[in-house]
């Protein structure tokens, strides 16, 4: 309190302290002139009894310690008019500020919105943690509901559990259905994530103990508003969803947007309700094999994270034991959200970090690069610094103005940064095509606002204490004297801006090195068959639970579209399945028992498989190795049939002759009738793992969306088309969605990859160029010290040679030790840059000779200017400077 | 040199005569020169100017306050008066002084003998 009163007393304090003065003055020189002194001359004598009256006012100034407002601004503006006289130095500083923090920022808007902040409307979310199962060979899985009852019933460290189930239903009456990303939840959904109403109420507690039930309702706030233009009376309303009857009690606030990080769901409906949803599901709720849902816990107070993931590991695996039969070496454990496995943050995790990590180091050589400017700067304002010293300037007074000046570029520079970061971060989605319409741009607010004060706060300390410390440093005689102007000035200057160039030197090359290992990645990823072939296919999807189909309808449904597709001309091979590959999504396993085979304790007997329609593998142009392709015939009335893929046969028979070997699932038989190539499943950097194929009609499930896919010589287009046209044809009930050329459905898990890999490229040129600026800087700057010294050498018959060696020299050094230092950088970085990337070794010696053959070259070129300028120099004029 | 009058006297030296003056009775700035050089009967050559950092340090240190008068010359002046602080800062500085001076002045055999 008293130093902020000080504050506002400070100029009284300034004005008092001058009337004081003033009046000693006066009454000394009166007392003087009494003495018989002309008034001239007494003033003169008293003023100088009085000693330095500027002096002696800063003193009595600095007493009060805290810098005034006011010197603050005089320092400002001082800075100002210095600045104004240096435009080029400013604006290179400004505009090489305003990139790294314009990319910092934008980059971690994102991340703040993706990775940070992945439950927006939820309450202190931060306590909120991802419960994932795991199956006995450790992969997550979702969770069934009475695993997630038992959970919710044993758990002691989590202050509340609950679940959701993310699933696509229709609503509306059948004129104007829409679909609806939509969660089944448990009656704590919204008290766990605390969320309040907008509107209305949210589920009652005990809305989970018996199925069926009121059939309640909450709208989401965008889906109130769109498609019931935000009536309040819409409370008590009926809506259909997938044609059953609900009441809505409540509207969700604008900020929430469910569960699933990226997604805009837009109706919650309680879990109790899912007969009602998925009228051909048989019993869910009850099934321990039906994993399905997503579950978040709320930590209790005063729990850390790492004893509730204890308590969850144990009581999960009780759970598992006590349930040998279905889930048999299972457990479970916790996450944040953002390392969680569901939704949005999965998939661009990797490449956000990757970026961030690239923003940080651009920041970092524009830090390097600022304090290296102004620091030759400073080292140029020796005697303007000297002048200042000698005149009684305190030395904390000079480096306080020098950091004035560092603060005020860097201002300049990070609003700059930060206006077109508001523009870069609409941009920005173009890059990430995984981000659907519903995640909104995360906006440029009071968080990245902070964000960007700290790294204008700490862009200032890096790069303004050198020159700072430096400035203030000077020795009075040294500064007025001949060193200024002798020939290796500045030493210690030298020194430090040798530091700095090294350090951007190596960064650079840090910079330049991960995006060439990036992109290496990326193009050996690219270079990896599928095992199928995109090309020419195009694809569209329906969700038969919408239309509430059962398997029988199901069944007709599909064969029609398909027949009506292949009926048309070019088209030459039309099938369908419930699981494309490349999805991002994790697809549908099952618990297999495999004739012959005896699984060891803990083996993960899950195979993810595919149920697809006759003709699947000649769309796709997946090989049959041997057997049969399904058949029409392979229907419900008929024996189980199977197609396994090379791995499956490999692993599991051994040797035997696949055809006709019998495994158990669905509770039933099925006969393996052909055995298939491997195909990518999931990612294209995956390795081979077994896999299954069955036909649809043998194992048909509602909830699965099913995709047609058709290869024709028609254009993509027309393809597409033909498929809409099929599916309306088949029941105009049924909307299509997804439809898109297979090859541009597989290609975007990678358009992410080829994103990062541009954008590192990006900032490896900005980190380069960045490097060489440095070094011009100090290269010019030290010729033009050294101009008299040059200037003598030639004079005295050194060749031009000799000279640009002189110049050159020290500067090899430099670079050399940047190279250096950014390759061991590189080495100890690598254990974590190399779970990052794709089949790209330790020793990428290409990329990273590449790397260093560039950075030499930018040297070559940063050194070539101010190089010629020292051989140039005439030695006649270089001596008379002085 | 300006500073070297200064350098006479070693630090504190000044605040400390300011505050006996003071304890005397309340002046202001100027009449506070001119009784440190007639008392000393001018042997200390105190800078005139550099008095006022000094009362400002007391100022901040709430060892003195100020107030505006009027000076026998009829001037507006800043009148210092010590504070109940500044009267136990001083008694505690002048009992160090003394006991330094005495030590001192033991060494240099000036002492009692």
């Amino acid at each position: 309190m008293i130093s902020l009163d000080r504050l506002f007393r400070r100029r009284r304090i300034a004005d008092d302290l001058a009337a004081e003065i003033q009046a000693h003055l006066d009454e000394k020189a009166e007392y003087l002139v009494a003495q018989g002194m002309s008034r001239d001359e007494a003033a003169r004598m008293a003023r100088r009894a009085f000693g330095n009256v500027t002096r002696l006012r800063e003193q009595g100034h600095d007493t009060w310690q805290w810098p005034t407002v006011e010197s603050v601004l005089m320092d400002a503006r001082f800075a100002l008019r210095q600045l104004r006289r240096a435009p080029l130095l400013a604006s290179i500083i400004v505009l090489t500020l305003g990139v790294g923090v314009a990319a910092t920022a934008t980059v971690f808007s994102w991340t703040r919105a993706i990775l940070m902040d992945p439950l927006p409307g939820a309450g202190d979310s931060g306590r909120v943690l991802a419960l994932e199962s795991l199956t006995a060979s450790g992969t997550w899985t979702p969770t069934s509901w009475p695993d997630f009852r038992d959970l919710q019933r044993s758990l002691r460290t989590v202050d509340g559990l609950a679940a959701a189930y993310p699933i696509t239903v229709a609503v509306g009456a059948d004129t104007r259905t829409e679909r609806q990303s939509t969660e089944l939840v448990s009656a704590n959904f919204f008290s766990v994530l605390r969320v309040e109403p907008a509107l209305g109420r949210f589920f009652p507690p005990g809305r989970d103990n018996a199925a069926g039930g009121e059939a309640d309702v909450v709208l989401g706030y965008r889906l109130w508003q769109r498609r019931f233009a935000g009536d309040s009376a819409i409370i008590g309303r009926v809506v259909r969803i997938n044609r059953f009857p609900f009441t809505v009690i409540g509207v969700a606030p604008p900020t929430f947007h469910g569960s699933m990080p990226g997604e805009d769901i837009g109706l919650w409906v309680p879990a109790m309700m899912i007969g009602q949803i998925l009228p051909t599901a048989h019993g869910p709720l009850d099934d321990r094999g039906w994993r399905t849902f997503r579950v978040l816990a709320r930590l209790a107070r005063g729990v850390s994270p790492a004893v509730a993931r204890d308590e969850v590991h144990r009581v999960a695996a009780a759970i598992a034991r006590a349930n040998g039969g279905r889930s048999e070496g299972m457990s479970a454990t916790l996450l944040p959200i953002w390392q969680s496995h569901w939704g949005l943050q999965d998939a661009l995790r990797a490449p956000l970090l990757v970026l961030l990590g690239a923003c940080g180091l651009v920041l970092l050589i524009v830090c390097a690069n600022t304090a290296n400017l102004l620091l030759a700067r400073a080292t140029g304002r020796r005697r303007e610094f000297g002048l200042r010293l000698a005149l009684g300037a305190p030395r904390r007074r000079l480096a306080r103005q020098l950091l004035t000046e560092a603060a005020m570029l860097t201002v300049a520079g990070s609003a700059l940064g930060l206006a077109c970061s508001v523009w870069l971060v609409r941009m920005f989605r173009a890059l990430l095509p995984a981000v659907g319409p519903s995640l909104r741009d995360p906006a440029v607010d009071i968080v990245v606002l902070l964000f960007t004060v700290l790294i204008a706060c700490l862009v200032t300390l890096v790069a303004g204490i050198a020159p700072a410390l430096h400035g203030s440093r000077e020795r009075l005689g040294d500064a007025l004297g001949d060193a200024s102007r002798g020939t290796t000035g500045g030493l210690h200057a030298m020194r430090l801006r040798s530091v700095f160039v090294v350090a951007e030197v190596a960064l650079a090359v840090v910079a330049l090195a991960g995006a060439g290992l990036f992109y290496d990645s990326y193009r050996h990823t690219r270079g990896v068959s599928p095992g199928f072939d995109p090309d020419h296919v195009a694809i569209g999807s329906v969700s038969l639970a919408l239309a509430g189909y059962d398997s029988a309808r199901a069944d007709v449904f599909l064969s029609r579209v398909t027949e009506h597709v292949g009926r048309e001309p070019g088209v030459s091979a039309a099938s369908f399945t419930d699981y494309v590959p490349l999805s991002l999504g994790q697809g549908s396993w099952e618990d297999l028992q495999v004739e012959g085979y005896s699984p060891t304790r803990t083996e993960n007997m899950k195979i993810y498989r595919a149920a697809i329609g006759p003709g699947y593998f000649d769309a796709m142009r997946i090989p049959l190795v041997s057997g049969r392709d399904f058949q029409a015939s392979d229907d419900s009335a008929h024996a189980g049939v199977m197609i396994v893929n090379e791995t499956f046969a490999r692993h599991f028979l051994r040797g035997r002759s696949p055809l006709g070997i019998k495994v158990k699932g669905w509770g039933r038989w099925f006969t393996i009738v052909g055995v298939v190539r491997d195909t990518k499943i999931y990612r294209l950097t995956e390795s081979s793992a077994p896999y299954f194929y069955v036909p649809v009609r043998q194992v048909y499930r509602p909830e699965y969306g099913y995709t047609f896919v058709a290869r024709s010589r028609l254009s993509t287009d027309q393809a597409v088309a033909s498929i809409e046209a099929a599916v309306r044809a088949a029941d105009p009930g049924v909307a299509t969605y997804g439809a898109m050329p297979l090859s541009d459905y597989v290609g975007e898990p990678l358009r992410e990859q080829a994103a990062a890999a541009q954008l590192l490229g990006v900032m490896a040129i900005l980190g380069l160029l960045l490097a060489a600026i440095g070094l011009y800087g100090v290269i010019a700057y030290a010729v033009g010290q050294r101009t008299r010294e040059i200037g003598v050498r030639v004079a005295l018959g050194a060749q031009p040679l000799d000279v640009l060696r002189v110049v050159a020299s020290n500067i090899g050094v430099l670079v050399a030790a940047g190279l250096v230092t950014g390759l061991a950088c590189v080495g100890a970085l690598w254990q974590v840059v190399s779970t990052l990337l794709y089949d790209v070794h330790g020793g990428d010696l290409p990329v990273l000779a590449a790397t260093s053959g560039l950075m030499v070259l930018v040297a070559v070129a940063a050194i070539a200017m101010p190089a010629r300028r020292a051989l140039r120099v005439d030695p006649i004029l270089a001596l008379r400077t002085d | 040199m300006p500073d070297d009058s200064a350098r006479d006297l070693f630090p504190g030296a000044l605040e400390m005569m300011v505050l006996r003056l003071l304890r005397h009775e309340p002046m202001h700035g100027y009449a506070l020169v001119q009784r440190i050089q007639q008392t000393s009967q001018h042997l200390l050559q105190v800078e005139e100017g550099s008095l006022y950092p000094a009362l400002q340090r007391l100022l901040k240190e709430g060892l003195v306050k100020a107030q505006w008068g009027v000076s026998a010359t009829n001037r507006k002046v800043r009148i210092y008066q010590l504070t109940p602080a500044g009267t136990r800062h001083l008694e505690r500085e002048m009992s160090r002084y003394t006991r330094m001076a005495h030590g001192i002045n033991l060494v240099l055999g000036l002492g009692e003998t």
